[in-house]
């Protein structure tokens, strides 16, 4: 998981792979037709590499449905992530006054800070004190 | 990439090469005494010279010039002054301008003027940028749609579709990359909005605490009161009232020490 500007690069590259996973799916498992009566299949020996691996008929429609829904959901991820981009309706000036405002503020704060430190410190020594004295009656 | 040119190369370089470069012959003047003697030198300088600068922060801690050869390596060297500088043989800038797009050779863009944020645009809101990425991520099904449809016609002609396709992705890297500046800003408005809710939140935490304290120091000095009234009469009735006084006392003390202890969130 990265920032949402990476997790959106990733998600268009795993897109990229998708279309070659489909394609090669496709080229990969289709079933073979004969164009002309006397064409005929020409059928290799069983341990020789075969062109094609042929899938049944309607394992390769329903795999063709579930690659190109994939596609969809990946490409309707890749919509949501881009409309969750950060800071999409700030421009550069904004941004820039943003900061600006923040720094000064974190300095105020971190003197209040310091401010408060000091106060604990002196009343606790205060309250040190009191109980030393109470101590000895 | 299994190129066999380039296992040979990097035997080569390993000859030529060990795993880590030696440290520079001057690592050995950096002992506690010559640090020690060159802080001294410095506090001296700084004596010395009346006129401080105007703006400290601003100006780079200070060299000295004219030392004794071996503490002159222990200081560090100016920054470069053009923005450029090599380590390990590797040129590296300061400014690192992202490559337009026009530049890799035959990628055409699909945003004139290769996105927004030309200087003049500095304003601009961001709106049109997420709709061009949407609109370029649509275009990817669709192209990979016709993609499909050509291939089944003529795998010939797939291969302008397929410069099509790598186009878009293109395209779609270039501006996300673009976009990582403004990220990066946003990422640091988060960060310091985060650390100013923290420091504000310890700051009311720390006087909270304070608070209770004075109000349990009030609360105590009344008791006192009490307290010495009680010893007086114990004391005048000449009975040893003490054990019960003291245990009062106690009780207090631990109440007391039980809300010191208590963390300042």
């Amino acid at each position: 998981m990265g920032d949402r500007l990476t997790q959106l690069q990733d998600a268009v590259d795993e897109l990229a792979q998708q279309f070659v996973a489909c394609i090669h799916y496709v080229h990969r498992h289709h079933n073979l037709e004969t164009l002309d009566p006397n064409d005929e299949i020409r059928v290799l020996p069983k341990d020789a590499e075969q062109e094609v691996d042929s899938h049944p008929a309607e394992v390769f429609k329903a795999a063709q449905i579930e690659l190109a829904q994939d596609l969809i959901t990946k490409e309707q991820q890749i919509e949501y992530l881009i409309s969750i981009l950060p800071g999409l309706d700030n421009s550069e000036r904004d941004q820039e006054r943003n900061i600006k405002e923040l720094e000064d503020e974190l300095k105020m704060a971190e003197a209040q800070h310091q401010q408060a430190i000091q106060e604990k410190k002196d009343i606790m020594s205060n309250l040190d004190e009191v109980i030393r004295s109470t101590r000895r009656p | 990439m299994a190129n066999p040119n380039e296992s040979q190369e990097i035997q080569d370089l390993d000859q030529i090469t060990s795993t880590w470069p030696r440290p520079p012959p001057f690592y050995k003047y950096f002992t506690a005494d010559n640090l020690a003697r060159l802080a001294d030198l410095k506090r001296e300088r700084a004596e010395t010279s009346n006129p401080p600068p105007p703006h400290p922060p601003t100006t780079m801690p200070t060299t000295l010039t004219g030392l004794p050869p071996n503490l002159r390596n222990l200081q560090p060297p100016p920054p470069p002054d053009e923005g450029a500088w090599r380590i390990f043989g590797d040129p590296y800038r300061l400014v690192q301008p992202l490559p337009k797009l026009e530049e890799g050779g035959e990628i055409r863009p699909v945003v004139a003027n290769g996105g927004l944020l030309a200087d003049g645009e500095r304003d601009d809101k961001h709106f049109d940028r997420a709709t061009v990425l949407k609109r370029i991520a649509k275009s990817l099904l669709l192209n990979f749609l016709e993609l499909v449809g050509i291939l089944g016609q003529n795998a010939m002609d797939a291969a302008d579709k397929v410069k099509d396709i790598r186009d878009l992705l293109y395209n779609f890297h270039h501006l996300i990359n673009e976009y990582r500046p403004h990220q990066a800003r946003e990422s640091l408005i988060a960060t310091m909005q985060a650390q100013l809710d923290r420091l504000r939140a310890e700051t009311a935490a720390i006087r909270d605490s304070k608070e209770k304290v004075e109000r349990m120091l009030e609360g105590l000095g009344s008791l006192k009161i009490d307290q010495e009234e009680a010893v007086a009469a114990a004391s005048t009735a000449g009975t040893n009232n003490k054990s019960g006084g003291g245990r009062g006392m106690g009780e207090l003390e631990e109440e007391m020490w039980g809300m010191l202890v208590e963390p300042a969130v």
